[in-house]
């Protein structure tokens, strides 16, 4: 029904949209998803040729195309096949006339209907919305906001029209009130095809099966609604799904590093993207087909970091890591959890390279690792669990964060020390000659631990195994550790593989869990499933022995862990 | 809008009024008589009326006391009595205000749907040729006097071409009847309408156009068409709809004033309404007629604008009472 | 309100039309004596002369020079015109900015005062009291000042209310400046361009009205103006003296108004700046 190819728009200099491409079927809705300003609602415009600026491309309606009509074929079409309802804004509604009168004119102008079909059809519009009964007759300003959206949305489908375009249609809405009209959209919504425009999550999620995601003026990645939201596999949807508010995510919010800003060439969103490479900067990706759906980027979408395949590692008999098959994805947090002697210690160091593994292997971005060199640490760090002893009580501050460096040889000695005095600002720790020169054991615990993150970060590495980094320290100096960690990964685009006891605490830092027992991975998934739906019995058991801050009312007491 | 505030307004606008009347002549030097009555009165009063009179205005007594008496004989509707005319000055204004009424009622008229349909077709093309020649033309048109226009039309059509009567609101003595004398009125009143008209055009014009480069931007206009309506609808019903709005109010001002409004034109065409008879009793020191006109004219100022208040809200639903 | 009010004159097309016909108009004015070759009181036998090289635009009904009576006409509209805006525009600037700066009871008196006399039309005002007094050119201007002020302090008022809001005044206060060193220092300079649209419109309001009750008779007939001599040739309208006598009169006028219009419009975006770029030009 609808076919959008090559649509570029702009405004003098300013393109605001950039080559987009999109299908859209009899009965389908397609929700265009992007924050303010990225060109939802001047794509809506230009399907109903309402842009001002510069338009190029096809848009083919029903095989003809719109944009080499001319004005008063355009203006036939508008409102009686393809219709808008606008964004709610003070005076979208002509204030001199009825609410009534307003749905009612372009059933009449159009010639569809008489003047009393009008009114009734008008009237089953408003009631069908829920706008009530008496107020037919009121004018907008004396109206609520979400009464305004409701005449906005019946006013949108006065004539029927098969391509219905809804910018933002729940947004002046309360919570209850976008549940009930969500539920009416989606009533009536094989009647027409709809494109819906919103910046919403969860109203794309509501009322499109479909979904593309717009940034920087283009489609950055587009397929079925329940699968991007679930598994996002574009940078930016994932940077988007995890700064979205909603009782699902349990992992804490997370902004986007940077701003939106459109950059001259290349990728729109390279400046802030966590895995970009140099060609991101220089040749703009297409939106390719990749695994059930399309996404625009060089490198296939999120890729995986760090896998490994029936890793194992036995000690004799003992076998501390068996058969384990995990994999880290760029920019993501792994937690691994699992009580002592899980193993999960001996993995970490497995994959560090501290102990060779009996069998299996360690992938890095795919390729397989052997002998760790110089190059696998550069991408691949890790953060102890004590810091006073992965701490050397020889090397002062400043050593301590700089010793990555002068290992690896990188740059002269002022580079290298400016860097570590770089490096630990953003660790939140002073940059004074004071402190650079005081040694661990003048350290707090929180310091010293901060310290030890440093000097992880110091190589400016992809991927940072944290062991316990909190397991010495007070829950409040622990609360601005995990804090600290999250912002690192925001601001460099840090994978991590977080290895903990508390289950709790990795609810809060991680995408993904990993459950351990026994030197196996028993259970692993997305956190908020795994916090909502455990399947195995040892992961409920973790869960309800697990912090909770019950009155002395609540029902049960927690059990002790079974294990072994 | 209606308020409280605004009935205090006119309620003081009223009493200056009042006051101008009631003082001027009694400041004059001279014969207090005289100075309300005028020259010509006191040729042709015998004394006995001069003395009733004095009495009942109580001329030769304070200040104060004559205000009484002055209120007392207003509220008895008694203009006072034009010597002049030899009639009450009520009568003879009220002969007048018709032909007042029927000229700049219908200028009124006429200059405001006119100057709004041209502002709306002006704001429209805003930046068009069309729109910057109707700009500049109605402009200029703007700085000619309504005296001089009606002059100019006066003598081009009347003297010259000698299509339209040069004089009065009707032939005199000419005992017509029905059509004919509709036709008659409408001929006499042609050019003074076009003259008055002509000269008011330009400020509802500009009003309106102002207003509708303003309404073009707003958001309801991109509404109206995503709707798909026709250039007519989209310029009426939703721009000029709401573009017309501060002309209507402005009207409702300009209604006020009627009876002074015409005055100029009335003269060039000796058009026997109010203004004219202004003029004359101006020439002939008629004062009770002039102050009679005065009085008239503030109440139908402040009725006017009283009566715009009131109506405002049914134009624009925005507005509501506030008290 | 960084606008430069001289570039928005000047970038108008109109603007400029209108400055050069007032620019012309005060020169002829100022050059009467010079400019006209006839004493204009001087009458004269030679009457309803057709123009001839002797005058230049003929004679009127009691033999005076019309050319001459022109350009001495000029003087009496243009003194008047700016006599009254001058005066008027003082007035209104200070009772709008004393009545926004003071407030309080003194505000809403003056108010109610400002919006009576706004309704009253100030020509039959003017026409009651020339009947009992025969006004001089003097008190003409001093009565039109009086009647006409009140328009602009209405405007005034809005903008030093606005204007008593911004910083630098609440700075000039905390420093403890008194209410008229604020008028005098902080509102009014800020308030230059409204004033001077303000003004514009005043003085061609004030031409408007002394060519009217001049063409009633109402003015000084001891002095030269163009309304007067409109209202001499109207009752000669049937002979063909109109063309030299009344036309080019009434064109001067019109012209004056039209130029003083101009020049008004192009400087009205100062006041309104979302009109800019829409004019004319």
């Amino acid at each position: 029904m609808l076919e959008i190819k090559n649509l570029r728009v702009s405004y003098g200099q300013d393109v605001v949209l950039n080559g987009i491409e999109l299908e859209l079927g009899p009965g389908e809705t397609l929700a265009i998803v992007g924050e303010s300003g990225t060109g939802k609602t001047t794509l809506g415009l230009s399907i109903m040729r309402l842009v001002e600026g510069t338009v190029r491309g096809t848009i083919r309606f029903k095989g003809k195309d719109l944009l080499a009509l001319s004005d008063s074929e355009m203006q036939q079409i508008r409102w009686s096949q393809i219709a808008m309802a606008f964004q709610n804004a003070n005076n979208v509604l002509n204030p001199v006339y009825t609410v009534l009168n307003q749905i009612i004119e372009p059933m009449v102008e159009h010639g569809l209907k008489t003047k009393k079909e009008a009114r009734d059809r008008a009237a089953e519009l408003l009631r069908y919305f829920g706008f009530p009964q008496g107020r037919f007759a009121a004018y907008p300003h004396q109206l609520s906001g979400g009464e305004q959206q409701r005449v906005l949305l019946a006013m949108a489908m006065a004539n029927n029209p098969e391509l219905l375009i809804l910018d933002e249609p729940l947004s002046s809405l309360d919570a209850a009130a976008r549940a009930q009209v969500g539920d009416l959209l989606r009533e009536t919504d094989k009647q027409s095809a709809r494109l819906v425009a919103t910046h919403d999550l969860d109203t794309a999620g509501k009322l499109a099966e479909r979904v593309v995601v717009l940034y920087g003026g283009k489609i950055i990645e587009a397929g079925l609604t329940r699968d991007v939201f679930y598994r996002p596999r574009h940078p930016y949807t994932r940077a988007l799904i995890r700064a979205y508010p909603n009782m699902t995510t349990v992992k804490d919010l997370q902004g986007i590093k940077g701003r939106m800003a459109r950059p001259v060439s290349g990728c729109p969103f390279h400046p802030r993207c966590t895995q970009a490479i140099d060609i991101c900067r220089t040749k703009t990706p297409r939106l390719l087909r990749h695994q059930g759906r399309q996404v625009a980027c060089h490198r296939g979408g999120i890729i995986t970091l760090l896998s490994t395949r029936n890793l194992a590692r036995f000690f004799g008999s003992l076998k501390a890591v068996d058969s384990v098959n995990l994999h880290i994805e760029s920019g993501e947090t792994l937690a691994l959890v699992g009580q002592t002697g899980s193993g999960k210690t001996t993995l970490a160091k497995t994959i560090m390279g501290l102990y060779q593994p009996t069998e299996g292997g360690v992938y890095l971005e795919g390729v397989k690792v052997g002998n760790r060199g110089k190059d696998f640490y550069k991408r691949v760090q890790m953060v102890f669990q004590n810091p006073g002893e992965s701490l050397s009580h020889r090397l002062s501050a400043l050593e301590a964060v700089m010793e990555p460096l002068d290992v690896q040889g990188i740059g002269t000695k002022k580079e290298r020390e400016n860097k570590a005095i770089k490096v630990l600002g953003e660790v939140e720790l002073p940059q004074t000659n004071d402190f650079l020169n005081k040694y661990p054991h003048h350290l707090s615990g929180g310091e010293m631990q901060r310290l030890a993150i440093a000097r992880a970060l110091v190589l400016d590495p992809a991927l940072v195994i944290a062991d316990e980094p909190t397991a010495f320290l007070d829950a409040s100096i622990q609360a601005k550790i995990l804090k600290l960690l999250l912002n690192l990964q925001e601001q460099r685009g840090l994978s991590m593989l977080y290895i903990t006891h508390d289950i709790a605490a990795a609810r809060k830092v991680s995408d993904r869990i990993a459950v351990m027992l026994d030197g196996r991975v028993i259970e692993e998934g997305p956190s908020n499933e795994i916090i909502a739906a455990p399947k195995q019995d040892y992961t409920k058991n973790l869960l309800s022995a697990a912090s909770a801050l019950h009155s002395a009312e609540s029902s049960e007491l927690p059990r002790a862990i079974e294990s072994r | 809008m209606f308020s409280k505030g605004n009935l205090v307004t006119y309620a003081i606008a009223f009493l200056f009024i009042l006051a101008l009347n009631f003082l001027l002549p009694r400041m004059m030097p001279g014969d207090p008589l005289m100075a309300i009555y005028g020259d010509e009165a006191l040729i042709t009063m015998t004394p006995e009326l001069k003395a009733e009179l004095v009495e009942r205005f109580a001329l030769d007594q304070p200040l104060w006391q004559q205000l009484g008496a002055y209120f007392v004989a207003l509220f008895q509707g008694e203009l006072g009595y034009s010597y002049y005319y030899n009639a009450p000055v009520l009568s003879v204004i009220l002969g007048h205000l018709p032909w007042t009424l029927l000229l700049v009622g219908s200028s009124l008229l006429l200059s405001t749907i006119l100057g709004i349909t041209l502002g709306i077709e002006s704001g429209w093309r805003r930046g068009s040729r069309t729109d910057r020649a109707m700009l500049a033309g109605l402009m200029s048109l703007n700085g000619f006097p309504d005296f001089f226009l009606g002059m100019l039309l006066l003598i081009a059509f009347g003297v010259t071409l000698g299509i339209f009567p040069l004089a009065g609101a009707l032939t005199p003595y000419s005992g017509l009847s029905g059509l004919a004398w509709l036709l008659d009125v409408l001929r006499h009143l042609f050019l003074p309408l076009a003259a008055l008209t002509l000269a008011h055009l330009a400020g509802g014009y500009l009003l309106t156009r102002n207003t509708m480069i303003t309404v073009l931007k707003e958001p309801y206009m991109l509404t109206a068409r995503a709707k798909g309506l026709s250039q007519r609808v989209l310029k009426y019903r939703h721009a000029g709809r709401n573009s017309m709005l501060p002309v209507v109010t402005r009207s409702g001002i300009w209604m006020g004033r009627v009876i002074t409004g015409a005055l100029f034109v009335e003269l060039v065409f000796a058009y026997p309404g109010v203004g004219y008879l202004t003029y004359e009793a101006l020439l002939a020191r008629d004062y009770p007629i002039i102050q009679g006109v005065f009085l008239m004219v503030a109440i139908f100022v402040l009725a006017a604008n009283f009566l715009i208040d009131l109506s405002y809200p049914k134009l624009d639903p925005r507005v509501s009472y506030a008290y | 309100m960084h606008i430069d009010l001289k570039r928005e004159i000047k970038e108008s097309g109109p603007g400029k039309t209108g400055l050069i016909i007032l620019l012309l108009m005060i020169a002829v004015a100022l050059l009467a004596p010079v400019l006209a070759p006839y004493d204009p009181y001087q009458q004269s036998t030679a009457s309803l002369l057709s123009p001839s090289w002797s005058h230049w635009l003929g004679t009127n009904h009691v033999g005076q020079d019309v050319w001459s009576r022109l350009a001495f006409g000029a003087r009496t509209s243009l003194l008047v015109g700016f006599g009254v805006g001058t005066l008027a525009t003082l007035l209104g600037t200070a009772f709008g900015v004393s009545a926004a700066l003071v407030g309080g009871l003194y505000e809403k008196v003056v108010m109610r005062m400002v919006d009576a006399f706004i309704v009253i039309p100030m020509i039959i005002v003017v026409i009651l009291i020339s009947a009992y007094i025969r006004p001089g050119i003097l008190t003409l201007i001093f009565l039109l000042s009086l009647l006409s002020w009140q328009g602009g302090a209405r405007i005034m008022r809005a903008q030093a209310l606005s204007l008593k809001e911004r910083g630098h005044v609440a700075a000039a206060r905390s420093f403890g400046a008194n209410r008229l060193y604020l008028a005098w220092r902080h509102v009014v300079p800020d308030l230059g361009p409204i004033l001077l649209v303000e003004f514009i419109y005043g003085v061609r309001r004030a031409v408007f009205m002394e060519a009217g009750l001049a063409f009633l008779g109402i003015s000084d007939p001891t002095v030269v103006s163009w309304g007067m001599m409109m209202r001499d040739a109207l009752s000669f309208s049937y002979l063909d003296v109109w063309q030299w006598w009344l036309v080019p009169t009434g064109v001067a006028l019109s012209l004056i108004i039209i130029g003083l219009t101009f020049v008004g419009h192009a400087a009205e975006p100062v006041i309104e700046p979302r009109l800019r770029g829409v004019g004319i030009a």
